[in-house]
């Protein structure tokens, strides 16, 4: 999916509404709405170019906000990692023992001993 | 037997609480509690002039010695007389190594000073603090002769263990001219002379030393008169008023870990008041539990409480805002706000934390000795070393760019700096969108353990004696039941109103001063505990007072001896014969328990180790109290002073008001006995 394209001398964003807006028009919304998807989903920019964005503008906001999301997707990776690990064994240790319990079927052994060990390599 | 006492203080030293030495209370205590030898200990220093004055006024045999202190624990070292001038040198050595609190020497050091240990006694602390233990024991088993307890009960585990270590038991009194009390704990050693090498022999076996003099470790001394107790069951009896109390506060005082559950301290009284007390009291005993199971959720909330999801909002707003301003003025750009740095971002330094997670669960693959062989079956060891290798090469580079990047991003501020401040443009506020969606995931993930940990569940279920302690887990019903949780006074009506959304009522409970930040974790979720009987009920007020009878007994075991006063006073006959007596009997068989009754039910049943009885007298218009003790089956009772006792008239008397109404109500049971 294209975020950020560059256009009749303008830099344009995918909006809400899936159509594209000028640049000039972000709102901060709208930019952590393309954090998300850069995190999470495959995204494209256009590359800025000075001789393609002439928009003097919507040069600094384009370069700023490309530069920006560019750097998150080569980040992609390590958010998707980071983000899984968080508080792993203490998400893992609840769920398991609300679940236990949903099964009717909790035993005080099960529920005091500690979460199994996610492999980690 | 020999009476002897090892470990004993003369000097202040610098590891001492100040205490002036008196001559003639070591001659006191010497001759009244006919020790045959003992050991002048002091704290790494050795005072010849003082040892020598003090053999020439004892009736005992007196050795020199030193107390050590190592890196792992304490030591005494006690020296033959015939080595004196080698072991004052020693000595010496020692005094100059460890001069103040906090130093202390290795194992290899106190080899290195006292060249073949093998020559003297070395008796280290063993289940006495401070103790040494495990390896750096082992280190010194091939010297050891003994190890020192501070308790009959330990000196008894430490002869029933499977340990190669003789127990021994000693006094480190401090001998000073006001000493109330004199020690009760020594040693007696089953040695014919009293000589340095048959008394290292002697306590190199288990079966040469004991608690007494003539009842081998059946017997210990209680009482500085000499009163002794068995180190199992004993039963105290005597009618009211003769001092039978005050005998066991006397214990309680005399010794250092004592539980004692005193008369009525059991009994239901006020209900609401108890029934306050009781949650209070299981709360409390419970409460390392309710710590241990959030511990987890605890860590969790510690690192959320730093996320301020507000402050990231507002940076990012700030970073479109200025960004759109400074686009708006691009035709205004000067020399300086055309620079590449005015703009530029600075570089996002990224968190190493899952790579040295991933280095760590490697090692662990690798270094794990216990399923090695798994391990091997599955994966190449060689190549999960060259796997850590890379990672951790991986981690260096990645350390390395950090702190490059780190530097860089400091020289950009600056020049950033310098820039605005010769230009009117406006400058773009920079944000970390990595750190703000992070921030977001996290109070995401946040929100949902704190969900599950809300969901109602039972979280522990534990058997005590035939009761069960049921834990459960449920949201909080009310403000009312948060500000309980919290013990703080306070209002919690707002935070409740936001308590279905975590993060934001972790804000609300934040903004109120009055909280402790560490305590916070214990606000979200509702912990109880209720007891069930057998039948799997609500536990009645007096089922309420049998599980507190049991839960301290069972907390006993943590102590050196276990005081009862009265049980009956709290318990139908019922429970005594079935449950207290049995549980009493069998803690006795790990350490000296006493019990007074005047109940048949406890007194004549339990199975008592040793009995004894108090008694008051009025002699001379003087009022004498006098404890007899023996054997349960002996006919008689005997006391220090050598009076004696009818065990089968105290024993009616005590426990079944008399002969004569025992008869009486035994012919009243025998008439409405159904002979059909």
């Amino acid at each position: 999916m294209k975020l950020l394209k560059t256009e009749d001398n303008q830099g344009h964003f995918l909006g809400e509404s899936g159509a594209f807006t000028t640049v000039d028009r972000i709102t901060k919304e709208d930019l952590l709405r393309l954090v998300e998807l850069t995190l999470t989903e495959e995204v494209e920019f256009d590359e800025y170019d000075s001789e393609v964005v002439k928009n003097q503008a919507h040069q600094i906001l384009y370069r700023s906000i490309y530069e920006k999301l560019r750097g998150l997707r080569e980040r992609k990776q390590e958010f998707t990692d980071e983000s899984e690990r968080l508080y792993l064994q203490e998400y893992e240790k609840y769920r398991e023992e609300s679940s236990q319990q949903h099964a009717g079927q909790v035993s005080s052994e099960a529920t005091q001993s500690a979460p199994p060990d996610e492999p980690s390599v | 037997m020999k009476r002897i006492d090892f470990h004993i203080h003369t000097i202040a030293t610098a590891f001492d609480a100040t205490f002036k030495f008196a001559l003639s209370t070591l001659e006191r205590y010497v001759s009244e509690t006919k020790l045959n030898a003992i050991a002048i200990t002091n704290h790494n220093t050795f005072d010849r002039a003082q040892f020598s004055e003090i053999v020439a006024a004892l009736n005992a045999v007196v050795f020199p010695g030193i107390e050590v202190t190592l890196n792992c624990g304490h030591v005494l070292i006690v020296a033959d007389v015939v080595h004196l001038d080698l072991f004052e040198e020693q000595a010496q050595q020692i005094s100059k190594r460890i001069t103040q609190p906090g130093d202390s020497i290795t194992i290899d050091e106190l080899r290195e000073v006292f060249g073949n240990l093998a020559d003297h006694l070395v008796i280290p602390h063993y289940d006495k603090k401070p103790a040494i233990r495990g390896k750096a024991l082992e280190r010194l088993a091939d010297f050891v002769s003994c190890g020192e307890v501070d308790s009959a009960k330990k000196f008894i585990r430490a002869v029933k263990s499977d340990a190669n270590v003789t127990p021994v038991l000693f006094s480190d009194v401090r001998i000073c001219e006001a000493l109330d009390q004199l020690p009760t704990r020594h040693t007696f050693v089953d040695c014919g002379d009293v000589t340095f090498a048959a008394l290292k022999a002697c306590m190199n076996d288990k079966s040469k030393v004991a608690l007494s003099e003539n009842e081998g470790n059946s017997l210990f001394q209680i009482f500085e008169d000499g009163q002794k107790l068995s180190t199992g069951l004993n039963v105290l009896l005597g009618e009211r008023s003769t001092g039978k109390t005050f005998t066991l506060d006397k214990i309680n005082e005399s010794y250092e870990q004592v539980k004692y559950i005193r008369q009525f301290s059991l009994v239901q009284q006020d209900d609401a008041a108890y029934e306050r007390e009781f949650s209070r009291d299981l709360q409390r005993t419970r409460s390392q539990f309710v710590a241990n199971y959030l511990a987890g959720f605890k860590a969790v909330l510690d690192d959320v409480m730093a996320v301020d999801l507000r402050a990231d909002e507002r940076a990012v707003e700030n970073y479109v805002g200025s960004l759109r301003e400074s686009a708006e003025e691009a035709d205004r750009r000067d020399a300086f706000s055309n620079t590449a740095l005015f703009d530029a971002a600075e570089y996002p330094i990224s968190d190493d934390q899952v790579l040295s997670d991933l280095i760590a669960s490697v090692r662990q693959v690798i270094e794990n000795v216990e399923y090695r062989e798994v391990i091997e079956r599955h994966v190449d060891i060689r190549s999960l070393k060259q796997l850590a290798v890379e990672l951790i090469e991986h981690l260096w580079a990645k350390r390395m760019d950090s702190k490059k990047k780190s530097l860089v991003n400091g020289l950009v501020r600056d020049i950033k700096e310098s820039l605005k401040r010769r230009t009117s443009a406006v400058q773009v506020q920079d944000v970390d969108l990595y750190r703000v969606m992070i921030h977001k995931r996290k109070v995401e993930r946040f929100s949902e353990i704190v969900k599950r940990l809300q969901e109602e569940a039972t979280i522990s279920e534990e058997a005590i004696q035939g009761f069960r302690v049921v834990a459960t887990k449920a949201p909080f019903a009310g403000a009312g039941e948060i500000k309980d949780a919290s013990g703080v006074r306070t209002a919690f009506r707002d935070a409740f109103g936001e308590y279905r959304n975590p993060y934001a009522y972790l804000q609300e409970l934040l903004a109120n001063d009055a909280l402790t930040r560490s305590e916070l974790y214990k606000l979200f979720v509702k912990i109880t505990y209720r007891i069930l009987n057998r039948d799997g009920f609500e536990v009645s007020g007096g089922e309420r007072s049998e599980f507190r009878l049991l839960q301290e007994i069972k907390d006993a075991q943590n102590y050196d001896i276990l005081l009862i006063d009265e049980p009956e006073s709290s318990f139908d006959n019922l429970f005594l014969r079935s449950d207290v007596n049995q549980i009493i009997r069998e803690i006795s068989t790990t350490m000296p328990v006493v019990v007074v009754t005047h109940n048949s039910t406890v007194g004549a049943s339990i199975g008592a180790d040793y009995l004894l009885y108090a008694k008051k007298t009025v002699e001379d218009g003087k009022v004498t109290y006098r404890l007899y003790s023996g054997h349960p089956t002996d006919l008689l009772l005997t006391s220090l002073d050598g009076r004696t006792i009818s065990n089968h008239e105290i024993t009616l008397n005590s426990l079944e008001a008399g002969a004569e109404t025992y008869d009486h109500r035994r012919q009243g049971y025998e008439a409405i006995e159904d002979r059909r």
